[in-house]
């Protein structure tokens, strides 16, 4: 299901992570160990968001940081975003942020 | 006397405690009441969680570069200072406490921590 | 203001460096034969300024709740790894070896 992720505009590279960091399915780098990489590094990534929102919830006394619901980390060419268990690395020139987290937002659903 | 007990009663050591990297218990000993030594868990469980992300990741990046994986942190403040290994934590004044006995104590008495930090 | 030339002269100093405060690596000295090289130290660089920061997070959010002073503002972090340790303060770091490390020597000369 997850490979028609990888129609839209710019997205380089998808892939599904499990709760302890394996890799479930991932499509568009070259080699696997790569996507391997990919999954332990979104699902490390977003532990550490997760602790630093819960932080942010409990020294501000607001709620609305907790649970985090994706991140997105920009670099001047290529952007790395999840949300839920799902990860994808885009091309910043050739797709739309807004649509890649749209997409990944319902994928995290199914 | 458990760990936790021994660092608190060192000279300097404001409080020490354990979490779990479940982030479901704490213990604690020392001068901090059950709601800070609460958050002092939560504070330490992410930054320890993160500083294994991020050694594990500079291992893979640049072959074996001799941090990973990772014992422990330390972070100065200017009065008060945080030590951390494994999963236990210790509060100190930092112009009381000798960094390198409360140091020497934890990495001699706490286990290392390989592999999923569960 | 620390010096790089002071710093790698320290008891078993592997390295010496100073970052940015965004991370990058300034400069550095390696002590021949420690195997340690600058893109190491440049990845160091940013794992010390990333935690610098999550703690000034932290300690201002700690004071802020509790009224216990005395972490504000954050000085300095240490990387406790398997066989290195990294001491950085302000905008400079060691590298030491782990059985070898004076954590006090450290920031003092790091400070100085």
């Amino acid at each position: 299901m997850i490979k028609r992720l990888m129609a839209v505009d710019g997205v380089m590279a998808v892939c599904h992570f499990r709760d302890d960091g394996a890799l479930v399915e991932g499509y568009g780098m070259p080699a696997g160990e790569q996507l391997v990489g990919l999954a332990k590094f979104a699902h490390d990534y977003k532990r550490m968001v997760q602790g630093n929102a819960d932080q942010l919830a409990m020294f501000t006394q607001v709620n609305g940081w907790t649970p985090p619901g994706g991140w997105i980390v920009r670099g001047p060419a290529m952007a790395v975003c999840s949300v839920g268990n799902m990860v994808c690395v885009m091309d910043n020139n050739s797709g739309s942020l807004n649509e890649v987290m749209q997409e990944l937002a319902e994928a995290a659903r199914w | 006397m458990n760990i936790i007990n021994e660092l608190a009663a060192m000279s300097g050591v404001i409080a020490a405690g354990e979490y779990s990297y479940r982030g479901d218990r704490f213990t604690y000993a020392g001068q901090l009441d059950e709601e800070k030594a609460r958050m002092a868990s939560i504070m330490c469980r992410a930054t320890t969680m993160a500083v294994h992300m991020q050694t594990d990741m500079m291992k893979s990046l640049n072959d074996d570069c001799g941090c990973a994986p990772a014992r422990g942190w330390i972070v100065k403040g200017g009065n008060v200072s945080v030590c951390v290994v494994a999963n236990v934590f210790c509060f100190i004044d930092s112009n009381s406490a000798s960094l390198n006995e409360i140091v020497k104590t934890m990495r001699d008495k706490v286990p290392n921590q390989d592999g999923q930090l569960i | 203001m620390a010096d790089l030339e002071k710093l790698i002269k320290l008891e078993h100093a592997q390295a010496a460096f100073k970052f940015s405060p965004s991370g990058e690596l300034l400069e550095h000295r390696i002590t021949a034969g420690s195997g340690l090289t600058a893109t190491m130290l440049d990845l160091l660089s940013h794992v010390c300024v990333a935690n610098m920061s999550i703690a000034s997070m932290q300690a201002r959010g700690w004071e802020n709740m509790t009224g216990m002073q005395g972490f504000y503002p954050i000085e300095g972090f240490t990387l406790i790894g398997f066989d290195w340790t990294a001491v950085a303060n302000g905008e400079y770091g060691v590298v030491l070896p782990n059985g070898q490390v004076d954590y006090e020597q450290a920031y003092a000369a790091l400070a100085s």
